[in-house]
């Protein structure tokens, strides 16, 4: 056998290669290429896996959270709430297309119909948007003429002078108390108590908690969001932990709770959204919109 | 989670179900995060890995194939990510870079380290990394594959999307850049 190349040595290291017996053969007589394989073998000797920085189980949470910020996912998510591309799918299969969209030939077709019908639909959707809006700012201003004197509250004199707006304001409120009587018991429970039934509470408010949120972002009422967002975080940390907590996990839930200094922001955003959901009359309102929880 | 569990989760991901994606970034996590420290040797880097791939992996799971492996699937996605981060990173510093090898190389000849600092292993594990750091991110990507993850290079040529003979060789120009490198330690050990 000649000798042995470098390629060869190092898929024999690595169990890979063809003639491994041949080779191994070869080494026990071939001074040059054991010497060779020494080499090899003292180099991939010296690479043993790095130390990793440990990550506990509550990483892949983490991961989740920092996923749920990034602007990137939000679309995504946000967009999947409505079925992703799944009722475009139907669009194009609709009708005439029918029967092109379950062909693989046609699909793309049918999907660029689809996306046509997209567009008429927005287009219409943005015509119908605007003569609305008109309408409704219209409405808005001369209300507010008639209600202040003051044109930097125009659009907030409008929306508390909405019974609407004021209940959801309400909702909202209520909503927040309801979460610092759960976060509360958390914070008062012994160590090693079950906490099954604030856990049922938690993922209760988690699900209206989503929608608030949600709504507010829309709204641009980004404290309310801000808060919410903080709120839905932890409530989400309180559902996830074991149900007979230990000490340990419920030192932990209690620092994230006061590091994000939750409870105080909860009762101030309450106190302050209670203000808001009174009528206008009478008192002059804050400057942040509340057109928001809608 | 058991089989049928682990199915109807995914199934309801690729619906656009949020919540049952949370599941799998839940579940895989720390396993992308494993891979790509080893693929990138940086902790913040390897972050950044973690959450692109879960972003891509959420924006490509419609064209996941239900029967293929998930974990596998997103392996591929990591592995890949990894690539493309090192290849930026190489973009930005390919300057620095240069000159960081040139110092290394006089580095490793001129300071001849004394048989006391080799036993240290730290000073061991900076000079792999250090070698490991030169190397192309395609290399270095094939070599992490190979050496750390014990895989084929069939299975490496799958990950990489690359041919066989591509694999083969970015593994082989891997071993033989690594052996320059650690030759004064291996001279030292030996």
């Amino acid at each position: 056998m000649t000798h042995c190349t470098d390629e060869e040595l190092t898929l024999y290291y690595y169990g890979e290669g063809r003639r491994r017996a041949a080779i191994a053969r070869h080494l026990d007589t071939c001074a040059p290429c054991a010497a060779l394989y020494r080499e090899i073998t003292d180099t991939l000797g010296l690479m043993a896996a790095p130390d990793e920085p440990v990550r506990d189980d509550q990483y892949g949470f983490e991961v989740w959270r920092r996923l749920q910020k990034d602007h990137r996912f939000e679309g995504f998510e946000r967009f999947s709430r409505f079925g992703g591309f799944e009722w475009l799918r139907r669009v194009a299969a609709f009708g005439t297309f029918e029967r092109f969209a379950g062909s693989g030939r046609f699909a793309g077709l049918a999907t660029a119909a689809g996306l046509a019908a997209l567009v008429v639909v927005a287009f219409l959707a943005g015509h119908a948007w605007r003569t609305s809006d008109v309408a409704s700012t219209n409405v808005t201003n001369a209300s507010n003429q008639s209600n202040t004197s003051n044109p930097a509250n125009h659009s907030n004199l409008a929306n508390h002078s909405n019974p609407e707006n004021r209940i959801l304001l309400a909702s909202v409120a209520d909503h927040l108390d309801r979460s610092e009587r759960v976060l509360t018991d958390i914070m008062n429970a012994p160590a090693k108590s079950n906490i099954s039934m604030e856990q049922q509470w938690a993922e209760d408010l988690l699900q209206t908690s989503r929608l608030y949120r949600q709504d507010a972002v829309d709204a641009n009422e980004t404290s309310v969001a801000a808060v919410l967002d903080d709120l839905e975080r932890n409530l989400i940390e309180i559902v996830h932990s074991p149900s007979t907590i230990s000490a340990a996990d419920l030192e932990q839930l209690r620092r994230r709770i006061d590091a994000a200094a939750l409870l105080f922001k909860v009762r101030v955003m309450s106190d302050e959204l209670r203000r808001r959901e009174e009528p206008p009359a009478g008192r002059a309102l804050p400057q942040t919109s509340t057109r928001t929880i809608s | 989670m058991d089989a049928s569990e682990a199915t109807a989760v995914l199934a309801r991901a690729r619906e656009g179900d949020s919540d049952a994606f949370r599941v799998l970034v839940e579940q895989h996590s720390r396993s992308v995060f494993r891979l790509a420290y080893r693929m990138t040797g940086n902790e913040q880097d390897a972050e950044d890995v973690v959450q692109e791939s879960f972003l891509r992996a959420y924006r490509q799971l419609g064209r996941f194939e239900s029967r293929a492996n998930f974990g596998t699937w997103l392996y591929r996605i990591a592995a890949n990510c990894s690539v493309d981060l090192m290849r930026a990173k190489q973009a930005r510093h390919d300057m620095t870079r240069a000159e960081s090898l040139d110092e290394t190389g006089e580095h490793l000849s001129a300071d001849t380290p004394t048989p006391e600092r080799l036993a240290v292993s730290d000073e061991i594990q900076r000079r792999v990394a250090h070698a490991l750091d030169a190397l192309s991110p395609l290399e270095r990507a094939a070599f992490t594959l190979r050496h750390y993850e014990g895989r084929s290079i069939d299975e490496i040529s799958r990950t990489l999307d690359l041919g066989v003979s591509a694999a083969k060789h970015s593994v082989f120009r891997a071993v033989k850049k690594l052996r320059v490198a650690l030759e004064p330690l291996r001279s030292h050990q030996l």
